[in-house]
């Protein structure tokens, strides 16, 4: 089964994008932190990670950057309430981005094709 | 033709005759006029003083055919005595005859009743006081010269409008109160070219025409003072007719002539005295029609302001030396009122270009406030708007989650209702975020076009997408605008996007930008199908004229970004019937510091 790693501050958003995946057939694991984001994919492998970038202990660019040092083959896709990060090169590094939204279509169609694809 | 043989012996012996032959000794001339107007009988000294022909035509002894007697003005004065009115007298009148002799006359003229046994008509005494009158004039030359130059400096010290010092100066060197010359011309000195351009001149171009100013002049009974004040070409003489002789005439300083060594020298030049002249000051000569001509040039401070010309073609009464150095004296007050006049023109030129860049100034900063204020509101709601995306992300995405559950009809109705709200409202804070995101950059200066241009880039996909073409043709010039790029970029955008949702497929839109009236316009024209015209009219009315049209916050955001950087927003009507929006922001010169108004013609 393919892991998905949500990271978001917010527990509901978290708790959402968990149930929305899992019905898709993804085991989904979720932190609030971008330290225990880190500890996470040091440890286990997953398939994508969702990655917010407002978090409250390391910037979530900061967080790309150093996961892209630990697992540079794992697609990442950065989820934003702003759109204003897309123009920031650093969001660059990730495979794609996501602007947060109720509609989950969009956020579930990049998983399954940065996954699926590889 | 008709030709007459009188002579003033041919008469009797009688004492009528005698006193007529006494007055020769006396130097009076005497002339009788017969009811027609003709000379029909005359002294030795009238012959002399009228230039009359004993043997000449008959046509030529009628009194308005004397050269002289026209010259001063007076030949309707003479019918007028013939048909009866009361004598005149007149003294001091500057003339000269058919023969080229310059006179001073004291002239007296009376009816003769028609009863007497001449028949009517009229007597005339006339004499020549030139000799006299120049006695006179040099014992009193001072005392009226220093009195002319003070009432002519007295009206250029009033004045800093050039035009009328310059007609002041020709004033005075042609009223009989002033110098009394007949023309005068004034040059304009081209320190570009170093060359004498012919600007104005004043004076009468014929002995008949003269006749009638000088006559006009002297019932007017102004003085100098007054006549310098009223300004009025048409009492100095037919301005237009002997400007027009000068205009085009350009004197080339860097040749070798009189003229050009009078400017470069400063020193004035009595032509009437130089018996060699040069080809330039020849030609200059022929055209003005006269070489017995005064040049004085006018130097303020060292610098050459143009020169003076004139002359006495009228009465052909010699230039005297003493009279070109007044003249000299008179060009050089003038030539300092020019400079004076000229100074405060740039003067003026520049405070209205002060004032001007103020009043810019002002817009400017009552902008730049505006822009300030909008950055503050955008920090806000971006703010607001992020901390209500969370929330609508978690509503609208469980209410979603609900609906792939078992729900019945009425919950899922209801959680339809949610979705639909929650996706209405994203929207909402989307156009907010874009906007505040927008209003975080500074304002500069900025290339309208261009962002015309990369608005339209960014649109390509999505028209590609819909099969619709959006051709661009971009103003030749340099449209610069001030403003916040993200903020304009963003309203130019939206606006090129909703006009082309407004295209049905497949068809096409005219993006333009130009430059009119000081203004950076952007035209946005759909073309259409006749069969899908009305469609079109109303979409484009709904998009961005019906206040609960869908896109109307995407509209709104982008009227008041437009308004904010001082421009305009609108939909107007084509000639083709199809409405086309524009959008108008003010041009300003590239380095806004100055913040000055292009004119693009």
């Amino acid at each position: 089964m393919q892991r998905i790693l949500i990271v978001d501050d917010e527990e509901r958003i978290r708790l959402l994008y968990q149930k929305e995946l899992s019905r898709g057939g993804y085991e989904v694991d979720t932190t609030g932190t971008g330290k225990e984001a880190l500890e996470k994919v040091s440890k286990g492998k997953f398939s994508a990670v969702i990655l917010d970038i407002e978090l409250p202990d390391i910037s979530g660019l900061e967080v790309l950057q150093k996961l892209r040092e630990i697992a540079p083959e794992t697609p990442i896709i950065l989820n934003s309430a702003y759109t204003t990060y897309k123009s920031d090169f650093q969001s660059w590094l990730a495979n794609d981005y996501i602007v947060k939204s109720s509609d989950l279509e969009s956020l579930k169609l990049k998983i399954r094709q940065l996954v699926d694809t590889r | 033709m008709k030709t007459c043989d009188i002579s003033p012996e041919a008469t009797d012996l009688s004492l009528d005759s005698v006193i007529w032959d006494s007055l020769n000794h006396l130097g009076i001339g005497l002339f009788q006029l017969n009811k027609e107007g003709y000379i029909t009988r005359f002294n030795a000294v009238a012959a002399g003083i009228l230039a009359l022909d004993h043997h000449g035509a008959w046509d030529d002894l009628h009194i308005s055919k004397i050269d002289c007697i026209l010259a001063t003005g007076l030949a309707d004065q003479f019918e007028d005595i013939i048909r009866g009115s009361l004598m005149f007298v007149r003294r001091n009148l500057s003339c000269t005859n058919r023969r080229g002799r310059f006179m001073v006359l004291n002239l007296l003229c009376n009816s003769i009743p028609a009863d007497d046994k001449a028949g009517g008509g009229a007597l005339g005494i006339v004499e020549d006081c030139a000799m006299a009158y120049q006695e006179a004039s040099g014992a009193n030359g001072a005392r009226q010269q220093l009195h002319i130059l003070s009432e002519v400096a007295a009206v250029l010290s009033s004045s800093f409008d050039l035009g009328q010092i310059l007609k002041v100066i020709l004033t005075g060197a042609t009223a009989s109160q002033g110098l009394g010359f007949n023309r005068a011309f004034l040059f304009l000195y081209d320190e570009q070219n170093a060359q004498l351009n012919g600007h104005m001149a004043v004076g009468p171009s014929s002995a008949e025409e003269a006749g009638h100013i000088w006559k006009r002049l002297d019932s007017m009974r102004l003085s100098l003072n007054e006549l310098l004040d009223t300004h009025d070409s048409d009492a100095d003489g037919k301005t237009d007719a002997l400007t027009g002789v000068i205009t085009g005439l350009h004197v080339n300083l860097n040749s070798d002539s009189l003229i050009s060594s009078a400017c470069k020298s400063g020193t004035w030049i009595n032509l009437e005295t130089v018996e060699e002249i040069d080809p330039v000051t020849k030609t200059f000569v022929d055209t003005l029609g006269t070489s017995r001509i005064a040049l004085v040039p006018m130097v303020s401070k060292g610098k050459l302001m143009g020169l003076l010309a004139a002359d006495n073609y009228i009465t052909q009464q010699p230039i005297s030396d003493e009279a070109v150095e007044l003249l000299q004296a008179l060009a050089n007050q003038a030539a300092v009122a020019m400079e004076r006049a000229k100074l405060y023109d740039a003067e003026r030129e520049r405070a209205q270009q002060l004032e001007q860049m103020n009043i810019q100034l002002a817009e400017s900063q009552d902008q730049i406030i505006k822009i300030e204020k909008m950055s503050v509101i955008g920090e806000l709601t971006s703010a607001v708007a992020h901390e209500l995306r969370n929330p609508l992300t978690i509503v609208g995405g469980f209410a979603n989650l609900l609906l792939k559950s078992n729900l019945s009809d009425e919950q899922r109705e209801y959680l339809n209702i949610i979705s639909s709200e929650v996706k209405r409202t994203e929207s909402v804070v989307d156009h907010v975020l874009d906007f505040s995101r927008a209003s975080k950059n500074e304002s500069r200066t900025l290339e309208f076009s261009a962002l015309v241009k990369q608005a339209l880039e960014l649109l390509q996909g999505r028209l590609r997408r819909r099969d619709i073409q959006m051709s661009l043709s971009l103003a030749p010039e340099k449209l610069m605008v001030h403003g916040n790029q993200d903020q304009l970029s963003h309203a130019i955008y939206q606006t090129l996007k909703l006009v082309a949702e407004n295209v049905i497929p497949p068809g096409s839109a005219e993006v333009r930008t130009e430059c009119k009236d000081e203004r950076a316009n952007l035209l946005v024209k759909i073309s259409c199908p006749d069969a899908d015209r009305e469609k079109t009219v109303k979409a484009l009315q709904k998009t961005f004229a019906d206040d609960k049209a869908s896109q109307r916050l995407t509209v709104l955001v982008a009227v008041e970004t437009i308004k904010y950087h001082g421009g305009d927003f609108g939909l107007a009507a084509g000639n083709d019937g199809l409405p086309y929006l524009y959008i108008e922001l003010p041009l300003i010169h590239e380095g806004y510091a100055d913040a000055t108004h292009i004119d693009c013609g």
